[in-house]
């Protein structure tokens, strides 16, 4: 039933600022890169079309900001995710060790129906610059540590893996779709407004 | 006839003084003329003098009161509230003038401006006029009378380009002279400019005759075409010629007659000589020359003389039927057309025109405006460019600095208040006195030193002297050729320190050439001379600064040390005296206040110790106004009290006060101090602090100081409205709203202006108008606090509310971006600016149902995951 409406795939990019989440998004969605920095500020997302076992799907690629700074935006855009991405910098250690707390907090935040089935995909990126701060193996030890998560070295500079990366997302993605389906209907009536904000216009609805 | 040359000159004199007094009041450009203090006394004092002068009445009281009187019949309905003088305007009559009846009179109409208005009817009435004043009396003299008159207009209507109507020739004709003179060739004294005449017309004869002979051809054609001569341009040839039929005989007779006696002047019409240079302007100059041919026909340039001269004496006739100002103007105007042959150029002669030949002269209209300089609002300079009106600020002179280097150092471009600018004048001038004092003392000295130098030795070193001398003085011209900076510039004597530059007092003239020597010496070794030494600039330097009239700051002509300048720029610097063996005119209760002691570790700079003395503001007894901003309200004043404790002295100027006349200082709402009338001109401003306290928006009166920093802040957002006065949502309920509006937008700005989709419908431009209010909301300029008053704030950040809360509601992005309660995770979206339903954690910004948590109470989820988390990254490590 799934399969003849035309699917939407929601992907959450996260992971700490400068790791290369907008690079990836960027050169997975128009192949292009710049090795100039602009901070991301709150949330803003990217579509792309892609073919997975046959069947067409759109996927929904939520590229986030790392800083801690963008407060006064919410991350309501985390609950519906079908998967979640998280980035590291292969050179800098301590964008791994946050990883932890960017799933965590994707978890409670998202609060998705099975926490320990929900599928994370890992990605250690900039693999063409040196000295490697985090070996393959270490990643992988904490992927086999997180039930299993899929393991990629990309970098978002040369292309890298960055194509294969996406492709077992949407897949994962759409695994978890597929289970979950009955229970979750498609993105844009997962969000319910309240009555305050479509009324809209008067002053009622701010508390003012 | 040495009788009336001697009534012109007291004449010349009165009007003088009446016209310059005038200058001074108008000078300044203040709205009020009256506040320029003492300046209502002194005008009073001129005007009470002309109007007593010829008086018929007794010279002691109440002179001219009969003269006065003629008002009662003259303008009987007004006369009353003019001629009846107020008894409660008494205290601030003079009071050496409370006896006299006429006056206070004076005064009170000086005062409300209305004595034009009352001179000009009783002016009017020669019979009256004739009655009260000697025939010699300076009020019967027309044109002196109407002088005067727009010497009160001018001060009546605040304008100095009123004076510019005065008949220049008042102020410089000899008595016998005045009447025959005629306005026209007002710019030359009038032999010369025969003599000039003479030899311009000899030159010009033939192309005029040629032109003249064309024209009088087309003219005559012109006129058999349309026989009334109608033609416009050429106004005054077609009612010449008309004439000229019947004058066409003349010439012969017209020859003969001698240039001082022309018979034939009341034969022609005066309109004859009408020209109508509006019609003529652009061919004047010819035009002009035609003028004068018609009835001149002989071409021997005694004649042209002739007819000019009779020109000249035909028209007083003209112009003594025109009294009203503007008609004088215009003749003015005339005359700098009429003239274009004698003067290269007619814009020159516009800038020469007769006013120049009176002494003194008149402000330009927009002179002062080098002084507006863009303004700063009050956040970027600190209310720094609103000066009081002193700060008793006067440079010191350092030790062994020479007076031209103090004049022009830039210590006197700090003294910025005006009433220090004022004050400088007297202390520069007692400098500049006993320095010229001291330079005669000297010479008178040098004088007899000068005859015992028998001593072939010193003659031999005297005429080496001479020979450097001249050979520094060739040096000294190829340095001006190369014009150079370094060239412009002397070195500072302090600087060459010659044993005999010290001793001042025993300096002979062989001192003083060593000296010279020394410094030639100093100057050839360093040609370049390092510009910190030279403060100094070259009198040619000086004098180009000063003529190209651009004044900044020193070099200011106007100012104390530019006129100081100017005078011992005469004097090489040698001749005069230190700056600092100089008496300054500071008296010992204006001494600056003392320095606060400074802690002993303090770290002084041994260089800048000496030349970075911070300067003292006021005196002991008193201290400058500061801007500040003052949030509260003053208790209200009890004057002697207050008074007192200002020790009787403007808290704007400093000047004393007798406690009798404290009444009369008034009192600034906004720093709570009493001023003097100079200083607190009953500007009336919003007070901040009765906002703020009271939401009160009456304008109370306040100091000109208060009033330009009231101005300044105006815009500004400085007052946290509710950290100032926690009442004030029970006082205003505009306010409250206001707040609550302005924090909804300030959540929501951090939404719209990150939307993607929110810029293509230019919402965040629409925000950006708030400016500051958005990014600062609890913030409120004056500016804000009326609007808040009168709910155009109110109306418009709920308009713009409006606008975004549609936006939010809507947007993929901005609903993306909003927050699930992490405490209940309804699957409902919530903002924090919904601010009944919504409670938002200040440290980390994620929002809660008001039900779910509260801040204040305990950390909420999200901090203290995070605290959880850096705890546990913390130990790993």
């Amino acid at each position: 039933m799934a399969s003849r409406k035309k699917t939407l795939l929601k992907v959450i990019i996260l992971g700490d600022s400068s790791v290369g989440k907008t690079s990836l998004m960027n050169q997975y969605v128009n192949r292009k890169f710049s090795n100039q920095y602009k901070a991301t500020i709150g949330a803003d997302f990217l579509t792309k079309e892609l073919t997975v076992d046959d069947r067409t799907v759109t996927m929904q690629i939520w590229d986030t900001a790392g800083q801690e700074r963008f407060q006064s935006l919410g991350v309501a855009f985390y609950r519906g995710a079908d998967c979640c991405v998280l980035v590291f910098d292969v050179t800098a250690p301590n964008t791994f060790k946050s990883l932890d707390s960017w799933r965590d907090e994707f978890l409670i935040q998202a609060s998705p129906r099975e926490p320990e089935n929900f599928p994370f995909v890992l990605l250690g990126n900039k693999v063409d610059l040196e000295p490697r701060a985090i070996s393959a193996k270490r990643a992988q030890q904490w992927c086999q540590s997180k039930n299993n998560i899929p393991y990629f070295e990309t970098s978002a500079k040369e292309g890298l893996n960055v194509e294969q990366a996406f492709l077992a997302i949407a897949k994962n993605a759409l695994a978890q779709q597929n289970s979950t389906v009955d229970l979750y209907n498609e993105f844009p009536d997962q969000i319910k407004l309240t009555n305050t904000q479509k009324s809209g216009g008067n002053g009622d609805s701010c508390a003012c | 006839m040495t009788e009336s040359s001697q009534y012109t000159l007291k004449y010349q004199h009165l009007l003088r003084d009446l016209k310059s007094t005038v200058e001074g009041l108008l000078m300044t450009q203040v709205a009020n003329v009256w506040s320029i203090f003492g300046g209502l006394n002194r005008f009073h004092a001129i005007v009470d003098k002309i109007f007593k002068h010829g008086c018929k009445g007794s010279l002691k009281e109440s002179a001219y009161y009969s003269f006065i009187q003629g008002l009662e019949w003259l303008q009987p309905d007004s006369s009353k509230s003019y001629f009846s003088i107020d008894c409660e305007y008494r205290p601030h009559i003079p009071s050496h003038l409370k006896t006299d009846k006429s006056a206070i009179w004076l005064y009170r109409s000086l005062e409300n401006h209305s004595l034009s208005q009352k001179l000009s009817w009783l002016l009017t009435d020669k019979n009256h006029l004739s009655q009260c004043y000697q025939e010699y009396a300076f009020l019967r003299q027309e044109k002196y009378a109407e002088a005067t008159l727009i010497c009160l207009r001018a001060v009546e209507r605040n304008q100095a380009s009123l004076l510019s109507d005065i008949n220049p020739y008042l102020f410089i004709q000899k008595p016998n002279d005045f009447l025959k003179v005629h306005r026209r060739c007002s710019s030359f004294p009038d032999h010369h400019m025969q003599k000039i005449y003479a030899e311009r017309f000899n030159v010009r004869r033939r192309t005029v005759q040629n032109v003249q002979t064309e024209l009088r051809k087309e003219a005559v054609k012109k006129v058999k075409q349309n026989v009334q001569g109608k033609l416009k341009p050429w106004n005054s040839m077609p009612s010449l010629l008309s004439v000229q039929s019947k004058i066409s005989k003349r010439p012969c007779s017209e020859s003969k007659t001698t240039p001082t006696t022309p018979v034939h002047t009341k034969k022609i019409s005066p309109t004859a000589l009408k020209v109508d240079y509006g019609t003529l302007q652009p061919a004047s100059k010819k035009l002009n020359l035609k003028r004068n041919r018609p009835y001149a026909k002989s071409t021997c340039v005694k004649h042209i003389i002739i007819d000019n001269c009779n020109i000249v004496e035909h028209t007083p006739s003209l112009s003594s039927s025109q009294s009203s100002g503007t008609i004088v103007n215009e003749e003015l105007m005339q005359s700098t057309i009429s003239m274009p042959e004698t003067k290269s150029k007619t814009s020159n002669i516009l800038s020469q025109s007769p006013l120049n030949v009176v002494d003194s002269f008149l402000p330009m209209a927009g002179e002062k405006d080098y002084k507006k300089m863009p303004k700063k609002t009050f956040i970027e300079d600190g209310g720094m460019s609103v000066l009081p009106m002193a700060t008793g600020y006067f440079p010191k002179p350092t030790k062994g600095q020479s007076l031209l280097s103090f004049l022009t150092s830039s210590q006197f471009s700090r003294a910025n208040a005006e009433l220090d600018r004022e004050n400088a004048h007297f202390s520069i001038s007692e400098a500049i006195i006993s320095a010229m004092e001291q330079i005669r003392c000297k010479r008178s000295g040098k004088l007899t030193d000068d005859i015992d130098d028998s001593d072939p030795e010193i003659v031999e070193l005297k005429q080496k002297i001479r020979l450097r001398r001249t050979k520094r003085v060739l040096e000294k011209q190829k340095n001006h050729m190369s014009s150079s900076m370094t060239s412009d510039i002397k070195s500072d004597t302090t600087t060459t320190v010659s044993p005999c530059s010290t001793t001042s007092d025993g300096s002979s003239s062989d001192d003083v050439e060593d000296l010279e020597i020394n410094e030639t010496s100093n100057l050839e070794e360093n040609a370049g001379l390092s510009m910190s030494m030279a403060s100094l600039f070259s009198e040619a330097d000086i004098m180009k600064r000063h003529t190209r009239g651009a004044p900044d700051g020193a070099s200011d002509i106007f100012s104390a040390e530019g006129v100081a300048i100017s005078l011992i720029s005469k004097f090489s610097d040698k001749q005069l005296p230190r700056a600092s063996d100089l008496e300054w005119l500071v008296s010992e209760e204006d001494a600056p206040q003392a320095l606060l002691p400074l802690p002993k570790s303090w770290p002084v700079s041994p260089d800048s110790a000496e030349e970075n003395v911070t300067p003292l503001r006021g005196t002991q007894e008193w201290a400058p106004p500061r801007a500040q901003i003052i949030f509260t309200i003053h208790p209200s004043p009890v004057r002697k009290d207050l008074m007192a404790k200002q020790n009787y002295r403007c808290a704007g100027c400093s000047m004393k006060v007798a406690s009798k006349y404290a009444s009369r200082f008034r009192y600034c709402e906004y720093l709570g101090r009493y001023f003097c009338t100079g200083c607190h001109k009953n500007q009336l401003a919003l007070i901040p602090g009765r906002i703020l306290q009271k939401w009160d928006f009456k304008r109370y009166p306040v100091s000109t100081f208060s009033y330009k920093l009231l101005e300044q802040m105006f815009p500004d957002p400085l007052f946290r409205v509710f950290s100032l006065n926690k009442k004030i949502p029970s006082i205003s309920k505009g306010i409250e709203l206001c707040r609550k509006l302005r924090l909804v937008l300030f959540y929501m700005k951090d939404f719209i202006f990150t939307c993607r989709f929110a810029e293509s419908f230019s919402i965040p431009e629409k925000l950006e108008e708030l400016g500051s209010a958005l990014t600062q909301p609890d913030f409120y300029s004056i500016d804000d606090l009326i609007k808040v008053k009168t709910g155009e704030m109110i109306k418009k950040l709920k308009s713009l509310v409006d606008i975004c809360l549609k936006h939010t509601s809507e947007c993929k992005l901005c609903l993306a971006r909003g927050f699930f309660c992490g405490i209940c995770n309804a699957n409902e979206v919530i903002f924090p600016w919904q601010m009944r339903t919504v409670s938002r954690c200040d440290k980390c910004g994620s929002c809660y149902h008001v039900g779910c948590w509260r801040p204040g109470n305990s950390p909420c989820t999200k901090c203290s995951r995070l605290k959880k988390r850096k705890e546990s990254t913390d130990s790993s490590y």
